[in-house]
């Protein structure tokens, strides 16, 4: 019960307007901020030159920039005369502020509050400096041929990136802010005049719908937005490179950004936005269909290699040519598990070698590769712990899971590759093909803000096409229909 | 979760159904072929099955040194699949068929009334292939497999394998699926040719030229004993007779429905008749085959066979390639020599089968409206024996080779 | 559930495609060599052709009435009570063409894949798989049926390079096999070989628009007709009249024959594999439909929960215990016999009545 009347306290002095005098403001702001505690919360008291009056200026020095404070604020505060205010400062952004809960969220938010005394206006001005990384090189998704950029822990940044590439004022970044006690702010992009408003609307109702104390970051978002938590098939793309989210704009796709991650939200999906890479389309139309067609056998290859070994040599042996056959069967003969056994074995240490990798600190990379393929390459073997086949089959579905660069989709993958072990360990080819054509049926099912998963092949709808093959770039006419966008067509055909 | 929880102990349950069919690679041995002889008993054979051993020839094994590519083992029994069961008494793993490449019959069983509903009880099972090839051995089918030891190719699939796909090439033996022996047999109207071997030297014939023989009678130092040539003539399932090489050569030239490459034979001279010209002989297209046929009359078979010949040795070296009468000469002959050896062939199934080993049964067919009129006329009673069979031989080329002119012996020793 | 509107003509006429032309692998051409010997290949044109016209009838009525069914059709045909009792004996006509073709298929998975595993088992994880698959609804079999569709055709076309050496073609003749009568009433009597496409209808309303549905129905009809042709007549050349006769399954006889060169010999696991697919989806099609059927008799818009007890009377009663020749040569063909004069003049009915009633001058 006292802890909700505290909190009823505190939501009233949120409410609080500023007051007249300059002492109960300052009073107040030392008790909002817990001024001396708080290290980082600085106060500066002055008086300004234009008038005489007292004036104080409020921030975290930890998340401005002190120059700009000085040049931009302090010095024509002290030196220049002027009558108002922004006639003075030479602050880009400068806004006037009444209540007190809109100073806390300035402050957080990196602005510096100037109050003035026998005024109830106090003056938010913008000085924010973040700390965060440079633009650096897209790490996770890189490509020979396109651009190298990644996104960053920075929104300016962020829409930066992107408008360098679309020039285009119905390119729309509207803020929404979430969270209760934390408040941040998530930017949705999308071109005004191509969007669908239903799916746009869909997304602010899902945004608005988040009540939690804190949305940190995108990453956290994107469970919150999402339309399966439980489902095994992601329902929203993540990418961190920009002319990755500015091509899936184009085409009427949404964007959601924050400060916090240097990454992006793309809804909604369809299976082939996993399963493209933009390096598709930078390559030329051979070179492009070629590595699609190749990622195409590796998403096979990865979710379904082991599994067919396992079907195959437990129940079909038959179609083995013999000279395999007699060289699988030798090589087995002093080996003490069940094929499924060696196989679930080899998958899991091969997942057991990737997660070491990633989280192992930077100078003992070099270990990870020694051990795992002294343990998995010749040693298991040489013990008769597995057979060598099985390193080979291992190594195929391993080496081609990472042919799937989508993080999420990459997950989905290598878990339903168990899934399908499992499921030919049991009856063969006809659990095999049983669990694959359920699982087909279930990614089929899916739908992502109204848009069916394999859209646009089944069902149909006009688009450019672009689905496993992408057809030539002159070729492409239409936006996806899926998305019922506002304007379908991408050029005009000529003649 | 709970669902989670569920399948994690439903997960092993699962895994243990699964037993049935599950079998483990190394669980199984590979019948790599299999021998059926005749027993004392009546109605029970000698089944043969040779086991190929997967650590001989493979890289990874080890061990396994010294001991035999494959596994012998002769059982007795009714049919082919009970007695994998039995020989399980003295194999340790289960006995798979699928991989099985041949099946070998005695000649003495193929010879008996039996032979069909042997053969016939393994084409219930899925295990043995329609594409498995039949071989008549000379010898009892266990001496045969024991006795085939082929130097190069130790494992005895691929031995198999090169063997019959090689020699069915050259036409000395013929392609004989048990698809195509069900298909011949059960279409009651024409001969099956099985593949004819031996592993057993007889009396080498005297003066044989390349194709003349049947297996075992080809002079042979070195190599491996078995010999794989000519064919034997099954009749309604049952065998009546051992064709050589020769003949089997022409029942694939006349025959549509096998497939036969080019194959090298010689003739003798023309104008030197103590020395031979060797030729290869091609043939480009099928032969044409029409059959008249009306009820109640001889019906009139005409073959057309076009081929090629490309001259390879001239031992007398006489200028074939350049004089134009000479060309002709030997043209006709190498013709003539064609029609006659085909003609005797099928004056020899006319008299003694009274059927064909041609297949030429199915072209008489569209002379018939249904099957029952068509049984009714019966092919190898009446209609193909009685028959008038023209064939003709037509030269379509006659090549010399990359060169114009032997060199002249007598010139060169000068 | 139902109509959204995402079903495009060429998800119908992938769907309709495989109800139809999974024919050719079972054991049907087998039912009709025992009596047509090698003339069974020309039965299905005559079945086709006595067919065709009811099911052009049957298009035809669907697009006078609009916004109806095919149950809903006979309701307002034949009136209420005597259209449900029609459309009843349709029903019960799907549920036992899809239970004695499950038990075919379940025969044909163990004799040749699962020797030693029970039917029983097989038969509950193949219909355990159409129920999960039936329950995604019809829209999810259609985009699924559409994707595949490409595969399932390019493996099609594969088996027919592969076995093409091996074809005879001599031996269609004698043309008539065991004579022109016979044939004439096979043909009549199998004519419920095309059953299938009638319980199909009952999506008549699930297309995007009615036309794409009867586009994609007539295309899908004719292209497995002639597929089914193609392959009765390679089974033909291939096999010859009499080993024709004793084969249970000539298309996995065919799959067990054909190779890749002489490395890859016995390959019929990898069209085991696709022909699997379009099995499941032949029957989560069928179940589907049985279930929209018996749900427009009985006024139930969601029917949902009525697959699951549909599919286990199916599995119930497909394990009775007859054997597979029983189940073949008697049951099977006692039933195309009852459906053939069905299908073959009730269009025809309908169309009469409906011409008399005056429906049709709107």
């Amino acid at each position: 019960m006292a802890r909700f009347i505290a909190e009823r306290e505190k939501h009233n002095q949120q409410e609080q307007t500023v007051h007249t005098s300059l002492q109960p403001n300052l009073e107040e702001i030392k008790k909002l901020f817990s001024y001396g505690v708080n290290k980082d919360f600085s106060i500066r008291t002055f008086n300004l030159f234009s008038n005489q009056k007292k004036a104080c200026l409020c921030y975290y020095s930890s998340i401005v920039n002190g120059k700009t404070i000085n040049e931009h604020i302090m010095e024509p505060l002290l030196q220049n005369k002027g009558e108002s205010i922004s006639n003075i400062v030479s602050i880009e952004n400068i806004e006037k502020v009444n209540s007190f809960s809109d100073i806390i969220e300035n402050i957080n938010s990196g602005k510096a509050i100037l109050f003035i005394d026998q005024s109830e206006t106090a003056y938010a001005m913008d000085v924010a400096d973040f700390q965060h990384r440079y633009i650096s090189k897209s790490e996770n998704e890189s490509v020979i041929k396109g651009p190298q950029d990644a996104f960053t822990e920075s929104l300016n940044s962020n829409i930066s990136l992107i408008r360098k590439q679309l020039h285009n004022h119905q390119l729309i970044n509207e803020g929404i802010q979430l969270g209760e006690r934390s408040k941040n702010e998530v930017n949705i992009l999308y071109i005004k005049d191509i969007v669908n408003d239903d799916i746009l609307n869909q997304v602010k109702n899902k945004l608005n719908q988040i009540k939690v104390d804190n949305v940190r970051n995108i990453e956290i978002l994107e469970q919150y937005i999402e339309d399966r938590p439980y489902s095994i098939i992601p329902s929203v793309l993540y990418t961190e490179k920009p002319d990755k989210a500015t091509s899936y704009l184009e085409d009427g796709f949404i964007v959601l950004l924050m400060e916090t991650s240097s990454a992006c939200l793309i809804v909604p999906v369809t299976f082939w936005s996993f399963f493209h890479s933009p390096e598709d389309r930078y390559l030329r139309f051979f070179y492009g269909n070629f590595s699609r067609s190749i990622r195409l056998i590796c998403f096979l290859l990865t979710t379904l290699i082991s599994a067919t070994y396992v079907a195959v040599s437990n129940f079909h042996s038959e179609m083995i040519p013999p000279d395999l056959l007699l060289a699988i069967t030798a090589s087995r003969e002093r080996v003490p598990f069940p094929l499924i056994v060696e196989v679930l074995m080899m998958e899991v240490a091969f997942e057991l070698i990737r997660e070491a990798g990633v989280r192992i600190p930077n100078p003992l990379g070099p270990t990870i590769g020694i051990v795992g393929a002294l343990i998995l390459g010749q040693a298991a073997v040489e013990a008769n712990i597995i057979s060598p086949i099985i390193v080979i089959v291992a190594a195929v579905s391993g080496l081609s899971s990472f042919a799937i660069a989508d993080i999420n989709m990459n997950f989905t993958v290598r878990l339903m590759r168990f899934i399908f072990i499992l499921s030919a360990g049991m009856f063969g080819m006809l659990s095999l093909t049983g669990a694959f054509i359920l699982f087909f049926m279930y990614a089929a099912s899916l739908k992502s803000y109204g848009v069916p998963f394999f859209s646009p092949m089944s069902p149909h709808f006009l688009s450019s096409k672009d689905t496993v093959f992408r057809k030539s770039v002159k070729k492409e006419l239409f936006r996806p229909d899926y998305l019922k966008p506002k304007d379908l067509q991408k050029k005009q055909k000529k003649g | 979760m709970n669902l989670l929880k569920a399948l994690f102990f439903l997960i092993p349950l699962l895994l243990l159904f699964g037993c049935y069919d599950r079998i483990e690679l190394e669980q199984q041995s590979y019948v790599m072929a299999i021998g059926i002889d005749t027993t004392d008993q009546e109605n029970q054979y000698l089944f043969t099955f040779e086991i190929a051993n997967p650590e001989v020839g493979s890289a990874t094994a080890q061990g396994g040194e010294g001991e035999p590519p494959a596994e012998i083992v002769s059982v007795i029994g009714t049919d082919i699949l009970t007695a994998t069961y039995t020989a399980n008494s003295v194999v340790a793993k289960k006995i798979t068929l699928d991989h099985t490449k041949i099946i070998v019959a005695s000649e003495e069983i193929a010879r008996s009334d039996k032979f069909l509903s042997v053969i016939q009880s393994a084409s219930r099972s899925p295990q043995i292939r329609r594409a498995v090839e039949l071989v008549v051995s000379k010898e009892p089918a266990e001496d045969f497999i024991r006795n085939n030891e082929p130097t190069m190719e130790k494992r005895p699939h691929k031995f198999y394998n090169f063997m019959l796909s090689r020699a069915a090439q050259t036409g000395i033996i013929p392609q004989a699926t048990l698809h195509r022996f069900f298909q011949i047999t059960e279409g009651d109207a024409d001969v099956f040719l099985a593949v004819y071997a031996t592993t057993e030297q007889s009396k080498e014939k005297e003066r044989g030229y390349e194709d003349n023989y049947i297996a075992g009678e080809i002079p042979q130092i070195g190599g491996s004993p078995t010999q794989f040539m000519g064919s034997a003539v099954f009749k309604e399932g049952k065998m009546i007779d051992i064709l050589n090489g020769e003949e089997t050569r022409f029942a694939h030239i006349l025959d549509k429905t096998h497939d036969m490459d080019t194959f090298l034979a010689t003739i003798p001279d023309p104008l030197q008749p103590e020395y031979r010209v060797s030729y290869n002989y091609a043939q480009k297209n099928k032969p044409q085959i029409n059959i008249d046929y009306q009820k109640g009359k001889t019906a009139k078979i005409k073959v057309d066979v076009e081929y090629q010949v490309e001259i390879i040795g001239i031992q007398s070296l006489i200028n074939y390639s350049q004089i134009q009468k000479y060309r002709k000469i030997l043209k006709e002959n190498i013709t003539n020599r064609l029609e006659e050896k085909a003609k005797q062939l099928v004056k020899k199934s006319q008299e003694q089968y009274s059927t064909d080993p041609f297949y030429w049964s199915l072209y008489v067919r569209k002379h018939f409206k249904d099957v029952p009129s068509y049984e009714e006329a019966d092919w190898n009673k009446n209609i193909y024996p009685n028959a008038e069979v023209e064939i003709t031989f037509k030269l379509d080329k006659l090549e010399f080779g990359k060169m114009f002119d032997d060199s002249n012996v007598s010139e060169v020793r000068d | 559930m139902g109509n959204r509107g995402y079903l495009r003509t060429q998800e119908i006429f992938a769907m309709a495609l495989i109800i139809i032309s999974i024919k050719l692998t079972d054991s049907t051409p087998s039912l009709l060599a025992q009596k047509g010997q090698n003339g069974f290949w020309l039965i299905p044109i005559l079945s086709f052709a006595l067919i065709l016209p009811g099911f052009l009838l049957m298009i035809y009525l669907l697009k006078k009435y609009e916004n109806k069914n095919l149950i809903e059709l006979f309701e307002s045909i034949l009136g209420q009570w005597f259209g449900k009792l029609i459309g009843f004996i349709l029903f019960l006509f799907a549920f036992f063409a899809m239970t004695l073709d499950s038990r075919n298929y379940v025969e044909q998975i163990k004799l040749l894949y699962f020797p030693e595993t029970p039917s029983d088992l097989i038969f509950i994880i193949f219909f355990g798989i159409v129920f999960f698959g039936a329950k995604k609804g019809i829209e999810v079999i259609g985009f699924t049926s559409w994707i595949s569709f490409f595969v399932l055709n390019f493996f099609t076309f594969l088996i027919i390079v592969l076995i093409w050496g091996d074809i005879v073609v001599e031996r269609i003749y004698p043309i008539f096999g065991s004579g022109l009568d016979h044939l004439l009433n096979q043909g009549y009597q199998k004519a419920a070989m095309f059953s299938e496409i009638f319980f199909f209808l009952i999506a008549y309303q699930a297309a995007k628009q009615t036309e794409m549905f009867r586009k994609g129905i007539v295309i899908a009809f004719t292209y497995g007709f002639f597929l089914i042709i193609l392959f009765y007549f390679i089974y033909v050349s291939v096999f010859d009249y009499n080993s024709i006769q004793k084969l249970a399954f000539p298309f996995h006889d065919i799959t067990q024959y054909v190779n890749f060169g002489s490395f890859f010999t016995n390959i019929e696991t990898i069209f085991m594999i696709f022909w699997l697919i379009a099995a499941y989806l032949k029957f989560m099609i069928l179940l589907y439909a049985a279930g929209w059927i018996f749900g427009t008799i009985f006024n139930i818009q969601n029917f949902d929960p009525v697959l699951l007890p549909l599919a286990f009377l199916v599995v119930t009663i497909g394990l009775m215990p007859f054997n597979s020749i029983m189940n073949e040569l008697v049951l099977r063909e006692t039933l195309f016999m009852i459906m053939s004069p069905f299908f073959i003049f009730l269009p025809f009915l309908l169309w009469g009545i409906a011409l008399m009633k005056g429906d049709l001058r709107k």
